[in-house]
């Protein structure tokens, strides 16, 4: 059977939108128990992302960028970075330029040098997930955009 | 607009000034006295006639039963090292070693009587002192942001410079 171009289906949608929370979840599980086990901030940010992708392919792409908008898009894209290196930031402002850039250690989360370390790891596995997750996402509408206008372009 | 701009060059030139500060910051490249290269004590015996066996370069019978009491594989020949400034005396050398300088595993230094055993290398230090030290229990993790932690900033940066390359090639807006 062949679907006429933006036809919906009913199946596709309903699944979707019981599946999108469950990925985003699992996805900050990733993220967040990347010191614990399998995961880290990488493939939690990809995880991520595909739940914008999957929302995309299953509705539409105005109906997505609704939902995480540009201006969004290109801050979240930055701040993850920025993050990284507000931490690494903070240990030298900490300890009054005695450590070492990215020495998490002396972040005074705690009181154990160990267990600021263990933190200041979580936070920086933040950041690179929230960067991963938004750049992700970025190159994807700006593909699916790109596809669209070009066939416009030929059908007009 | 025209705050933003100037918001926009302010944050710049903190993140220039930031990566010069880093660069002179980063440890020199085969640092001795780096943090994850130092060496592991594994144990200090006694041993008879210290000076001798490091004379004859012969591994002392007492020292490889304990190595291999231990587990650790067991050692074949002994190399004495001089050299103004070098912490050890010996290292002892595995049996027909594949890339001899990683495969060097025991350290030796003399004090006294006793000879203190170390083991000298990198993959060593990752894998038996990362959880003490981080108190993190994933090996992957802890190598990833916090030994390599410059690398892994190194990295990010490069995933924003591919989404920013895609976004300043296909976005015909003129505004980001």
């Amino acid at each position: 059977m062949k679907r006429k171009e933006g036809e919906r289906d009913v199946i596709v949608e309903t699944v979707t939108r019981i599946m999108i929370p469950f990925i985003q979840l699992f996805a900050l599980y990733v993220i967040i128990h990347g010191a614990g086990g399998p995961g880290g901030g990488f493939q939690g940010g990809v995880v991520f992302a595909s739940a914008f992708i999957l929302y995309v392919i299953a509705f539409n792409l105005a109906g997505g960028r609704e939902r995480f908008p540009e201006a969004a898009n290109t801050f979240f894209s930055s701040m993850g970075l920025y993050i990284y290196a507000g931490i690494g930031i903070l240990a030298i402002i900490f300890s009054l330029g005695a450590a070492q850039y990215l020495n998490y250690g002396f972040i005074p989360f705690t009181s154990h040098f160990e267990e600021n370390r263990a933190l200041g790891m979580d936070f920086v596995e933040m950041g690179i997930g929230i960067t991963v997750m938004a750049i992700t996402a970025s190159i994807f509408f700006d593909l699916a955009q790109k596809e669209r206008n070009g066939k416009e372009e030929e059908g007009g | 607009m025209n705050g933003l701009r100037i918001f926009t060059i302010i944050l710049i030139i903190l993140l220039c000034a930031l990566f010069i500060y880093v660069a002179e910051d980063i440890p020199v490249f085969g640092d001795r006295d780096a943090p994850p290269i130092k060496a592991v004590t594994l144990f200090t015996m006694e041993v008879d006639q210290v000076v001798s066996f490091l004379d004859q370069q012969i591994v002392p019978e007492k020292l490889s039963k304990e190595l291999v009491k231990r587990g650790f594989p067991p050692p074949s020949r002994i190399e004495k090292i001089t050299g103004i400034g070098i912490e050890w005396n010996a290292s002892i050398l595995k049996e027909e070693p594949h890339y001899a300088k990683e495969e060097r595993y025991y350290w030796i230094k003399k004090e006294g009587d006793k000879v203190r055993v170390s083991r000298y290398a990198f993959v060593v230090r990752w894998i038996e002192k990362g959880l003490e030290e981080t108190s993190v229990p994933n090996m992957v993790t802890y190598g990833l942001a916090d030994y390599r932690g410059y690398d892994t900033l190194g990295e990010t940066t490069v995933i924003f410079t591919a989404g920013v390359s895609v976004i300043l090639l296909l976005r015909r807006r003129s505004r980001l």
